[in-house]
């Protein structure tokens, strides 16, 4: 060094100068390669860490189909229904949580006075809201009319935040008709995914009825919507959203009008009718009564009304039609007879003397007829439901071949119909008797089943299916609820074919005896069903009184059963009241009403 | 005068070195912007606003600095030494606390750090020592006097409690003595001594030191507490990939996940991270290295020895504070109170950086020219 402190040439150059720099160097070289492997090697693993924090997946229900009659006329459908909702973003206050529920709670107040609507939410649903579903708008008022829609676009525009949200809800239009095939539908619980959302809106599924049987065609995709939060858990904005599918349309095979002017024909008395196409098992009415608005499960049904519904001694939930067991009384004496008579086991020609009652064993077992019916063959037995004759018939063949006739014919088993609830019924036989009872079959017992009586239980829709076999001469086919389901989206209609459950072999000149006989049930003025007569409309049909309840306080079940046309039947129909005096007095003028709105002019149905 | 003998002096300036800093301070004003964007300010936040005067005063001094022959100062050094620490016993008696720290004074309505001021009296002081014609380096005496400059504001500091401010004296104490000439044996003396004191840092640091220190080494503790910020920094620096998510588009920094206090300040890296990705991370660290490299060759081509210690420090520290400012932000470091020089907000910073660099400039102006 010089005087002045300058360097000298020689002292210029430093080696250690140099190791600084390349120190500085090596650590940004460093710093650079430890940021390739964050941000490039292993970018993927951060950004699933970003998603989970901020991202949340929305499930948005798909839109269930419409459920129509056969005529394609609505029986099911969606409306709009508008909530009040507030987006807790827009009113987010700073500092501690409880000052943006104060401020929530004062809009609702103020809201409240100008929509003249009670505050719904309290406190404590605000803060519920926060924890659970923050990002999501808070609904204020479910389902509002409107006038509160009017007065809210009025004045509302004073409250940020505050909006409308519009979602589908079930409606149906013809409230109380056809409730127990229609079903109703119900809060669902969240489904369990594979990759769960964070939010799933309100969703319903079915709980009875076609509503429920066909879920999974109705219900339509899920879409799903992604919402950004940010670290408070507020919604900063949307990132997307795939919009649910609506579910394919279901149209039944029931006729709108047939199964009103079965309701109609029925009246409010607890009871059943079944109208079926004989020619495909086609459903065309299905009543229960009484029934039930479906309308009061929309949007959810009241805990009030639901035990109403259950304590109701008249069991309105209860669907007859398929899941009431009641014995068939005389409406299972064409059974016996054709149990009888096929293949030749008896000649058809044989008679029997009625007079009054016969003696088997210790019993006495009667006839309707007090008197007697005097000598008897199949077509007098059966337009004057003679109990004498069919007791000797049915001790001559013994139980085994009506039991396997009954079988056939669809007794004992669920038919199938794509509707939950439906009860198999009974026919009794030996093996159940000693099953069961752990006793011998006895002719008794024979004689209380040839005229549908003992332990013989069936439903309302399997004795239609027995009378739509005799209309279409042995086919016993799966009575069909649905014609098919629809695609509005692609106008892709998927028929659900008519399906054969059973072919029953029925000799022609014993066919042609029974209907006969039923034909005399209606229309021969001395035949039990004579009520039902419709003028210019010939029919075959079948009354039947069976008895229940305990012997001192006996009570009767009142049955009819008919095909109209007779030459060429289109409908095949089996009414039952559950409490009346006789089938010709109590069911005959109900059937002739259901069978006279079928023929009116100007129905459609004729 | 005309007005090309006005600027003449900066014909002599290092572009290179100047460019860098322009470009650093220009990024820096970005992503403030970012980082405090609001939907309703509009084009320019307070914060940019704010920064674009302190870095308009800073650039001022650093030209005015570059002018005057920087030997001036040698005869100055022990009055600005202990004028800085003059400043940070102020600091301790009337600070003014933030975030559980006396680190500000109040300086008509203005807050100032006074540890970036004594840390630039440091730097002159132990240059001053160092390069002084009489200097014996090979006397075990020298080493233990710039130490001692080093330690009484380091000790201060530490009170603050600004450990991080305080540990980069420390490199920068080191690196003059290597430059120097120091031998390298008792440089190695002092390193290991320095190492093996080491864990007694642990009974001097605060409690909320060790905490984060915990969180470096277990980043799962307390991930909504003191894990909070790393963790975020790291997600955020990390789903920038390659090309980042587009300028005002990170959402880190937007949806609030990375604090909005430390965003603009200290995690400023994060947000540069996240939106411009690994190519704008490169392309910043690209400007420092043109920056500490300018720097180094200023060193390099001093007239003497103190300007080349000068040079040296000056890179140092601001080399340190990159360093440890970006390494936190990435995870590799616990997280210390270290801005990103010329990038981070705040003006004592930015004003006391440039007016190092206006020494390097001063130095790299009256360089031997050959």
């Amino acid at each position: 060094m010089n005087a002045s402190g300058d360097f000298r040439p020689g002292e210029v150059f430093s080696l250690r100068l140099c190791a600084f720099l390349g120190l500085i160097v090596v650590a940004l070289a460093f710093l650079a390669v430890s940021l390739w492997n964050i941000q490039v090697a292993r970018g993927a693993r951060y950004d699933d860490d970003l998603a989970r924090q901020s991202i949340r997946r929305v499930r948005l229900p798909g839109i269930r189909g419409m459920i129509t009659d056969r005529n394609q006329q609505v029986l099911a459908d969606n409306r709009a229904s508008y909530d009040v909702a507030l987006y807790l973003e827009e009113v987010r206050q700073p500092g501690p949580w409880t000052r943006t529920i104060d401020h929530v709670e004062a809009i609702i107040a103020d809201l409240s006075r100008i929509l003249l609507l009670e505050p719904e939410v309290t406190r404590e649903d605000i803060q519920n809201h926060r924890l659970r579903r923050l990002p999501l708008p808070l609904t204020l008022w479910k389902d509002v009319s409107e006038s509160t829609i009017a007065r809210l676009v009025e004045q509302g525009s004073s409250f940020p935040g505050v909006d409308l949200t519009v979602q589908a809800v079930r409606a149906y239009p013809q409230h109380q008709l056809a409730c127990h095939a229609l079903g109703y539908v119900g809060r669902m619980d969240p489904p369990k995914e594979d990759e769960p959302y964070h939010y799933y809106l309100p969703e319903m599924e079915g709980k009875a009825g076609v509503e429920r049987q066909f879920d999974p065609v109705l219900r339509g995709e899920a879409g799903g919507r992604l919402l950004r939060v940010d670290v408070s858990g507020y919604r900063r904005n949307d990132l997307g959203s795939r919009p649910p599918a609506r579910g394919r349309d279901v149209r039944l095979a029931l006729d709108l009008d047939i199964q009103a002017a079965a309701a109609r024909a029925l009246g409010e008395v607890p009871g059943a009718v079944v109208v079926l196409d004989p020619n495909n098992g086609d459903v065309l009415a299905l009543v229960s009564s009484p029934g039930y608005d479906l309308n009061t499960f929309i949007p959810s049904i009241s805990v009030d009304a639901w035990k109403a519904l259950l304590e109701d001694e008249q069991t309105p939930l209860l669907n007859r039609a398929i899941a009431g067991g009641y014995p068939p009384g005389s409406t299972f004496k064409p059974i016996t007879a054709l149990a009888a008579f096929n293949q030749g086991r008896v000649p058809l020609d044989r008679v029997y003397s009625c007079n009054g009652s016969i003696q088997v064993g210790n019993a006495v077992f009667r006839c309707g007829h007090r008197s007697g019916h005097g000598t008897v063959g199949l077509e007098k037995a059966l337009e004057g439901s003679c109990n004498v004759y069919f007791y000797d018939l049915g001790m001559d063949i013994g139980i085994d071949p009506i039991a396997h006739m009954a079988y056939a014919m669809g007794l004992g088993a669920k038919t199938g119909i794509a509707l939950d609830g439906e009860v198999a019924g009974l026919v009794p036989d030996r093996a159940w008797k000693l099953r069961t009872l752990n006793d011998g079959w006895r002719d008794g017992d024979t004689c209380n089943v040839s005229i549908g009586q003992g332990a013989l239980v069936v439903t309302p829709l399997q004795m239609a299916c027995i009378t739509a076999v005799i209309a279409n001469g042995g086919t016993l086919y799966r009575p069909r609820i649905a014609l098919g389901t629809y695609d509005a989206e692609n106008q892709h209609f998927q028929a659900i074919p008519p399906e054969v459950l059973n072919r029953v072999t029925i000799d022609p000149p014993v066919l042609r005896a029974i209907r006969e006989g039923m034909r005399l049930v209606v229309m021969s003025p001395t035949g039990t069903g004579r009520n039902a007569q419709v003028p210019g409309v010939s029919m075959a049909g079948k009354t039947g009184t069976a008895e229940f309840g305990p012997r001192e306080a006996r009570r009767k079940h009142a049955w009819m059963i008919a095909y109209v046309p007779f030459e060429a039947p289109r409908y095949a129909i089996a009414m039952l009241v559950d409490e009346g005096l006789s089938g010709g007095t109590t069911v005959g003028p109900r059937l002739q009403a259901l069978v006279a709105a079928l023929f009116a002019p100007g129905e459609g149905a004729g | 005068m005309n007005w090309r003998s006005l600027f003449s002096p900066f014909k002599r300036l290092d572009p290179f070195f100047v460019l860098a800093t322009l470009g650093l301070i220009g990024v820096g004003l970005l992503f403030i912007y970012s980082a405090s964007y609001r939907a309703e300010e509009g084009m320019l936040t307070a914060m940019t606003r704010k920064q674009m005067g302190w870095a308009l005063a800073g650039l001022a001094m650093m030209f005015g600095v570059a002018r005057y022959d920087y030997r001036a100062l040698m005869g100055h050094a022990w009055l600005l030494y202990v004028g800085g620490v003059v400043l940070l016993l102020l600091v301790l008696i009337a600070g003014v606390k933030v975030y559980g720290a006396y680190r500000w004074l109040n300086v008509f309505g203005i807050r100032v750090q006074p540890s970036e001021f004594a840390k630039l009296g440091a730097l002159i002081a132990m240059a001053a020592y160092l390069a002084h014609p009489s200097r014996r380096l090979e006397d075990p005496q020298t080493m233990a006097v710039v130490l001692g400059l080093c330690g009484l504001p380091f000790l201060l500091i530490m009170q603050q409690p600004d450990l991080g401010t305080a540990m980069t004296l420390l490199p920068m104490a080191f690196m003059l003595l290597f430059v120097a000439g120091v031998p390298l044996r008792s440089l190695l003396v002092l390193a290991a001594i320095g190492l093996a004191l080491l864990p007694l840092g642990w009974w001097i640091i605060d409690d909320y030191q060790r905490e984060r220190l915990l969180v470096f080494l277990d980043p799962g503790r307390d991930p909504l507490g003191a894990g909070w910020n790393k963790i975020q920094s790291e997600i955020a620096v990390g789903s920038g990939g390659l090309r980042g998510k587009g300028f005002l588009m990170g959402t880190q920094n937007i949806l609030g996940f990375l604090p909005r206090t430390v965003a603009p300040t200290d995690f400023i890296f994060s947000v540069i991270a996240e939106e411009s990705g690994f190519l704008g991370c490169l392309a910043v660290l690209c400007l420092y290295l043109v920056l500490f490299a300018s720097g180094v060759r200023a060193a390099w081509r001093a007239r003497d020895l103190f300007g080349r210690l000068l040079a040296v420090g000056m890179v140092s520290l601001v080399f340190s504070h990159v360093f440890v400012n970006v390494a936190m932000t990435i995870g590799m470091m616990p997280i210390t109170g270290l801005p990103l020089p010329l990038i981070s907000y705040g003006g004592s910073f930015m004003v006391t950086t440039l007016i190092g660099f206006g020494i390097i400039q001063s130095v790299y102006v009256h360089r031997i020219t050959r």
